[in-house]
């Protein structure tokens, strides 16, 4: 039985810290006088903390309706929730001394970081449909205004517009998709959906519906054919929005992409840990074919590119198409493997993108030229990017090698072989275009004289992202078994 | 395909709606396509030239418009559903008591701090 109102918002403490941090922040905008002070990053960091350690905190158990159905609070949604405030944490600190948004006001930024981890903090325990909408729009809107907050460079403002007109039309199609769901079974709770379409329903409105759906969602995780917006936004945005948007929103899409999907159309099938379709439409099929599209043009885009804030960008479509092989295996094995490699996947990609930030505010570009001889003038965070690149390829020792064994294992476990066969050749093209990186870093000449120095503050935030990259390949326990625990998704 | 045809019911109460969709994109259809294929066209410099009361055209018809127009609108939308909820809460006050107005405070007291921002940022003004 859900809970009203009243009683809701002690689980909320999250959420209600995260927006007491945002008007704060508003009154700090307004009231502050001098636009560089780093106050408001000191506020966005303490409220993002509080807001981690709380949810971090919140005790394991059976999960709960809140707010009369419209949020859950599970262990799938604590997991995201301390995922994306983990993500945002690190991207404050990635955004203290970034070159771009020096001369921008920094409270008002960090304000729209914030909203869009409130967002996220909605979409990964949303369980109505409204409420799905309503959390999509404020992990999107906020994003917008992230992306396009470089007014002087023209990149940056045609990234937004793209941004605002792709998602505008995506989140308009999903709605559709929703409100058509709605009409065929009368219930705005994704649980009550899905009850209902087990009973057997017209097979054309529910793949209508599903296909709508699929359009929104896509567009969130950036999957081929929704991906188009992101190679620019990725490009024009400043560097650490591109890190953040690169991690945060693709986790929350994915947990909304999980939960919608296993709530409304498929239902537990009895044995433990399977999952059966619930209408006729064979969505597993669909998504293992967008899986094997995304990789594929993620990773031959990424071949030619020059910006390595780019060649990331693509990177990160072809991770999301990687992600994608554990959903469309109907059990909860291949779950635990998303979320596992969501984990590895934030330390990894969030430190490749801080050292692209830290190269590039010396030489304010994120040309691959740039990188030349960085081992030698700079070599901590050579050898950082080293370590990163080689972890996203998956390459043992490192996690992003034991994240791709889970996918993989479970892929060929359910016979899909034909995915991991594709997933497999994108690997090796990976290796390519991260190798090529690697290769320019250590083995050609610095086109740049003198060295880079690093200051305390990103030398141990490298270092913090390092360790788990480097551990996680090795001892990777404690991780698979919270991810364990937080694959049971509410369905009451 | 063959089965969505085959499954149309004529007792359908929507039946009619279906047709009446049918019709109402086919006769729109229709009269543009017939009157681009039945009709004259030649080309006369004048006839083609922009109406602007009998006089030549003066100015471009692609004027620019100032995006305070929009932040206008954007204010209005926000502040009147805003308002929208604050009429339930006044009809209803004396049973909602001592809960119903912290917490609409607390609802106008966001709101208000989205008006400062607003109004620091220059979105009030018209210049």
């Amino acid at each position: 039985m859900p809970l009203g109102n009243l009683a809701s918002l002690r689980y909320f403490l999250p959420e209600l810290a995260i927006t007491a941090t945002i008007l704060l922040l508003v009154v700090l905008h307004v009231v502050g006088r001098n636009r560089r002070s780093p106050e408001a990053a000191i506020l966005a960091l303490v409220g993002t903390g509080m807001a981690l350690w709380v949810a971090w905190m919140t005790p394991a158990g059976e999960g709960i309706g809140l707010f009369e159905g419209m949020v859950v609070l599970d262990g799938f949604a604590v997991f995201f929730k301390v995922l994306t405030a983990l993500a945002t944490a690190i991207v404050i600190f990635m955004s203290i001394d970034c070159y771009e948004l020096t001369d921008r006001t920094q409270a008002e930024y960090y304000l729209f970081l914030l909203s869009v981890l409130l967002g996220m903090f909605l979409l990964s325990s949303a369980s109505d449909i409204v409420m799905l909408y309503l959390a999509l729009e404020l992990v999107s809107i906020p994003s917008y205004l992230l992306a396009g907050y470089l007014k002087g460079k023209a990149s940056s403002t045609e990234a937004s517009m793209k941004y605002v007109v792709y998602g505008a039309t995506a989140s308009g199609v999903m709605i559709y998709g929703f409100s058509l769901l709605y009409g065929m079974t009368g219930s705005t709770q994704i649980s009550e959906i899905g009850r209902v379409l087990t009973l057997g329903t017209a097979p054309l409105p529910a793949m209508l519906a599903a296909v709508m759906v699929t359009v929104g969602f896509g567009y969130k995780i950036a999957a081929v054919p929704f991906h188009m917006w992101s190679p620019d936004v990725y490009e024009g945005a400043p560097t650490p929005v591109t890190a953040f948007l690169s991690v945060g929103p693709k986790a929350a899409g994915f947990a909304v992409l999980v939960r919608f999907f296993y709530t409304v159309f498929a239902s537990p099938d009895g044995a433990d840990g399977m999952w059966k379709l619930s209408s006729s439409v064979d969505w597993p099929f669909l998504f293992a074919v967008l899986s094997a599209v995304t990789m594929t043009v993620g990773n031959l885009v990424a071949i030619n590119q020059r910006n390595v804030k780019r060649l990331l960008a693509y990177s990160s479509i072809a991770h999301a198409g990687y992600m994608l092989m554990g959903f469309v295996l109907l059990t909860t094995v291949g779950l635990k493997a998303i979320l596992f490699y969501l984990v590895v996947y934030l330390f990894m990609n969030l430190g490749a993108f801080y050292v692209v930030v830290l190269v590039a505010n010396g030489s304010r570009s994120e040309d691959i030229s740039y990188f030349s001889g960085l081992g030698s003038r700079a070599p901590f965070a050579a050898v950082s990017l080293a370590i990163f690149l080689f972890a996203l390829t998956g390459i043992p020792p490192f996690s992003g090698f034991i994240g791709k064994v889970y996918l993989f294992a479970e892929v060929i476990n359910r016979g899909v072989y034909w995915l991991a066969l594709v997933a497999a050749l994108n690997s090796v093209i990976s290796l390519y275009y991260y190798a090529r990186i690697v290769k320019v870093m250590f083995l050609e000449d610095p086109t740049q004289a003198g060295d880079l120095p690093l200051a305390l503050v990103p030398r141990v935030m490298l270092a913090i992202l390092v360790v788990p990259t480097l551990l996680l390949g090795i001892y990777w326990e404690p991780v698979i078994r919270v991810t364990e625990a937080s694959v049971r998704i509410l369905t009451h | 395909m063959a089965n969505f045809v085959s499954s149309i019911q004529f007792s359908d109460p929507y039946f009619s709606v279906l047709l009446l969709l049918i019709i109402a994109v086919g006769m729109a259809v229709g009269f543009v396509f017939l009157s681009q294929a039945l009709g004259p066209s030649k080309y006369d410099r004048i006839k083609y030239s922009v109406y602007e009361c009998g006089v030549d055209p003066i100015t471009s018809a692609s004027v620019r418009v100032s995006v305070k127009f929009y932040l206008v609108a954007l204010l209005f939308i926000l502040f009147d559903l805003e308002s929208a909820f604050l009429y339930p809460w006044a009809v209803l006050y004396r049973d909602l008591g001592w809960f119903g107005f912290v917490e609409m405070a607390v609802f106008v007291g966001i709101l208000l701090a989205g008006l400062l921002y607003a109004w620091k940022k220059g979105a009030l003004e018209w210049q």
